[in-house]
């Protein structure tokens, strides 16, 4: 008997209401969200496995129970209860407040893990129209451009395409995609104009996100439509036939009720196909990207504050995949997220209910996908969180999370791959002296997956097997910050993150039958996740006399059990002449490396920022160990060592100049050979990639700036695919 | 009786003992050519303004009210003190939506009502305007970190490099103030 048994299949036999698939009907009724969390896609059926079940009822139960009771001594004690409120708390202390490092408030400079933070203005000065635009000049951080609006995003090395090590998050919600675990960036519902700020954190943070969070995070903090009266839309134009725009539009219900309407997108011819092979150019289609968003604030009472937020995107976009091969894939995603946040003597109450969903369309003209391929995907996520001080210098967090993650593509995968995850967290913040902070915190998951469908036969693979897989890993993070003077802060840290598998290097089940010979690509049930250890020692200084912080980080890190794709891992077997991949651990991997960075502005109106990063990797896997590479996870030689960045602004009356440079070192970089066969390495050539803007506010509520992105050269060879080639953007900007 | 730092002006640590000293200078150097020295008050504007951030994590908020500008009235730098702060509000203090104006008065003053916070000006702190404070449920601020310490103040703040908040949460809850989580979270109780 499998675990998808009975206690749980029951309830809809007991009569169940059709409404409430998979829950007792003794727990329905107590359970606020669960008309919602029926209508949600990829809700789970049933719940079938002891331990997750037993961590989700326990969540569920706990909430609605929880929730009234803390709410109750805080009647009398709290008038106000909210979200963070960014604003207000960057005013008050002069400078960004973030809350990604260990989910309480807390000064960037404060946070125990190396985190950046992009500014609003930031954002503007940089001339960016997409978020990898911006994060190409932060120093640590590499950035793969397939196409306009297509690019993966690295930090700290490790980069690669479809990259699955790293957590992007919008306001907190986790927006990656669940097949290969990757970021489409532009399939991400919010537009610059409506960011804040951009909160990049550097190193595993898996004790706070749970599992994938081992690059590194990027949480995008949008403004708070109860609290920030957002009113603006851009139009811009340029080469490549560029079209594109946003509009982003608040409405407020005095300070009890708003909702922010965003809307944007964009057309363009993409750059040429460069050097991909004749299958790969007949796949490249032209870009184009729409999203549009609705974020709405309630003040409920006045200690209480609901959230909800619902988005929908098109897009279309050139890539590369983790086999090599560049194609294009079109997107239809949508995603809500409801929520309640409270103030109470208990602490900073949370609870939010997220769905994500996808459709993909893979329409590539390549031997292993001859077809358009179409692939469904989605995610729901309940998070419950417990903030507190205790004491006058403790606080804590408790965390609990379910999430419920499926693919579904009967060419890929054969039917329904899905995982359902449980998570209790616990993180505890202590000011042992005015000086130093003591930062601990411990995740645990738990994983059980599922497989529904027919898998490729003669391969050995059965649902059964997918069913009996479970697997519990904890995560920690822990840092010491020193602020050893009111301009030295030292901090260490040390981190063990968890990088699951994604659904299809689990479930992958695809028999290509246009390779010569036909060719069985597997996923496994049997992967262990990768687990990635890091340490780090920062030191942070301010230098008054010149306007600037100098920060300085070294960092070590490895990697246990790499994950690797079928794609490119040595011949499992052959069976009656075809050969067998399948996905698997194939090893280590090392990395360590420096940062420098020194940023400044003054009064004058001049700013700057010059850094070095450093990151050295060694691999000790089995990977691409013939004569041809066939494999695409090849860190030592595929992280550019050397980076580079400086900028120089300066703004004066209605004037903004703004330039950026990047130089990095050459590396080494993988395509599909035209054969099909294995993959060309191509070695990438140290570059430098440049951007300037001129922005000139013709009034107080208009604003037009020029952009050249990568205006050195024509076209610059930045990866194996198309080049990038030299863009000038026009803007037009009106903010009311 | 204030502890020790209740002079002419709040203690101001490390570096800023330079700025002192020059500052010493130049008003040397200004009594020297018949010119009067300058006054700074013992809360900077920017400190003001940390502390109107402050009032809006406030729960619950002020509801309107005057801003008290305690001074002592024995000690003549402590009214000078007190109207150099009030000559920096200006009109008033523009908190959580409000306009509060400033009001020069005694510790003793506080009894009458009708104030939203109590500003502790140089020479003003000590165990008399910690009681008036706790009897007027007021939130005492002031630049003086020793008083807050002694808890004759509820909150210090210094702009220094960087925002600092210093909290007697003892004080505080005598006073019957409370902030909002996220704040308590941002600054160092004591």
């Amino acid at each position: 008997m499998t675990p998808f048994a009975p206690p749980l299949m029951a309830p809809a036999k007991r009569g169940l209401p059709a409404h409430l698939p998979g829950l007792p009907l003794a727990h329905a009724h107590v359970l606020p969200f669960a008309p919602l969390l029926a209508l949600l896609p990829g809700l789970p059926p049933a719940l079938p496995h002891a331990l997750p079940q037993r961590l989700l009822l326990a969540l569920l139960l706990a909430l609605p129970l929880a929730l009234p009771l803390a709410l109750l001594p805080g009647l009398a004690t709290l008038a106000h209860a909210q979200t963070v409120d960014y604003g207000a708390l960057e005013a008050t202390f002069g400078e960004p407040v973030t809350t990604s490092v260990t989910g309480k408030p807390q000064r960037a400079t404060d946070a125990p893990a190396n985190i950046e933070i992009i500014t609003r203005d930031d954002i503007r000065r940089s001339g960016a129209t997409t978020i990898p635009d911006v994060l190409r000049f932060v120093t640590g951080l590499d950035v793969r451009d397939y196409g306009l609006g297509s690019a993966d995003v690295g930090i700290r090395g490790y980069n690669q395409a479809a990259n699955p090590h790293l957590m992007v998050l919008v306001d907190g919600r986790q927006v990656y995609m669940v097949d290969y675990g990757r970021i489409i960036w532009a399939a991400i519902p919010v537009q610059l104009d409506e960011i804040r700020q951009i909160e990049v954190i550097k190193g595993p943070n898996s004790a706070l996100y749970g599992f994938n969070a081992v690059g590194g995070v990027i949480n995008i903090i949008t403004y708070d439509p109860l609290k920030d009266k957002l009113d603006t839309a851009t139009a811009r134009a340029g080469t490549q036939s560029y079209l594109g725009g946003s509009a982003v539009g608040t409405g407020q219900i005095g300070n009890t009720a708003a909702l922010r309407l965003s809307a944007g997108g964009f057309n363009a011819r993409d750059f040429p196909a460069g050097p991909l092979s004749p299958a790969d150019r007949a796949s490249r289609q032209p870009p184009y990207d729409g999203n549009i968003n609705a974020d709405s604030r309630w003040q409920i009472t006045p200690f209480v504050e609901a959230f909800g937020d619902v988005s929908a995107g098109e897009n279309r976009l050139s890539d590369q995949e983790p086999p090599g091969v560049f194609g294009t894939e079109r997107l239809s995603t949508y995603a809500v997220r409801f929520g309640v946040a409270a103030d109470t003597a208990l602490g900073s109450l949370g609870l939010s209910v997220t769905a994500n969903s996808a459709r993909v369309e893979i329409g590539e003209v390549n031997a292993a996908l001859p077809v358009t391929v179409g692939e469904a995907q989605s995610s729901t996520v309940i998070q419950a969180s417990d903030l507190v001080k205790l004491g006058l210098h403790h606080t804590l967090r408790f965390g609990l999370e379910f999430r419920k993650d499926a693919d579904d593509s009967g060419f890929l995968t054969g039917g329904t791959i899905s995982d359902q995850i449980a998570a209790v967290s616990l993180m505890w913040d202590w000011e042992i002296t005015p000086s130093v902070t003591l930062t601990d915190a411990v995740r645990v998951d738990a994983l059980q997956l599922h497989h529904a469908g027919i898998l490729l036969p003669g391969t050995g693979l059965t649902n059964a097997q997918y069913d009996d897989t479970t697997l519990t890993e904890p995560s920690f993070n822990s840092g010491l910050v020193w602020k050893a003077s009111d301009d030295d802060t030292f901090r260490v840290t040390l981190a063990r993150g968890v990088q699951l598998p994604t659904l299809l290097q689990y479930g992958l089940s695809l028999r290509s039958t246009a390779l010569v010979p036909p060719t069985v690509f597997l996923g496994s049930p049997d992967l262990n996740p990768a687990i990635v250890w890091n340490a780090e020692l920062d030191y942070d200084r301010s230098l008054p006399p010149l306007d600037s912080v100098l920060r300085n980080a070294v960092f070590v890190q490895q990697t246990d059990d790499v994950v690797a794709w079928p794609f490119g891992t040595p011949l499992a077997a052959v069976q009656r002449g075809t050969p067998i991949f399948d996905s698997r651990n194939v090893g280590n991997t090392d990395a360590a490396g420096a940062e420098v960075e020194l940023k400044g502005q003054n009064a004058a109106g001049f700013r700057w920022q010059a850094s070095y990063a450093l990151v050295a990797t060694s691999d000790h896997t089995v990977l691409d160990a013939g004569p041809v590479p066939t494999s695409i996870v090849e860190y030592a030689h595929s992280t550019p060592n050397n980076v580079v960045i400086g900028g120089i602004g300066y703004s004066r009356d209605r004037l903004e100049l703004d330039l950026l440079a990047r130089w990095q070192s050459s590396y080494l970089d993988f395509r599909v050979n035209p054969q099909r066969t294995g993959l060309v390495a191509v070695n990438i050539d140290n570059y430098v990639t440049m951007t300037a803007r001129v922005g000139y506010r013709l009034t107080d509520t208009l604003t037009l700036a020029l952009t050249a992105q990568q205006f050195a050269q024509d076209q610059l060879v930045e990866t194996a695919g198309p080049p990038v080639q030299r863009q000038i953007i026009a803007s037009l900007t009106v903010r009311l | 009786m204030e502890t020790h730092a209740h002079g002419q002006s709040a203690p101001r640590p490390k570096q800023t003992a330079w700025w002192g000293f020059g500052a010493t200078l130049a008003g040397l150097a200004g009594l020297l050519c018949g010119a009067p020295a300058a006054i700074a008050a013992s809360l900077s504007p920017q400190e003001l303004q940390v502390l109107a951030g402050a009032i809006a994590f406030m729960q619950p908020p002020p509801a309107g009210g005057s801003v008290a500008v305690v001074y002592a009235a024995a000690d003549p730098a402590s009214r000078q003190d007190a109207e150099a702060i009030a000559a920096e509000l200006g009109s008033g203090l523009k908190a959580n939506g409000a306009l509060l104006p400033a009001k020069l008065v005694e510790a003793s003053a506080l009894a009458e009502g009708g104030f939203a916070v109590a500003i502790a000006a140089a020479g003003a702190n000590g165990p008399s305007l910690g009681a008036a404070v706790r009897a007027a449920h007021l939130l005492c601020v002031t630049a003086n970190l020793p008083a807050v310490q002694a808890g004759f103040c509820t909150m210090a703040i210094s702009t220094d490099l960087r925002v600092q908040i210093v909290l007697n949460h003892a004080a505080a809850a005598a006073s019957e103030i409370g902030f909002a989580a996220a704040f308590r979270m941002m600054i160092h109780e004591i």
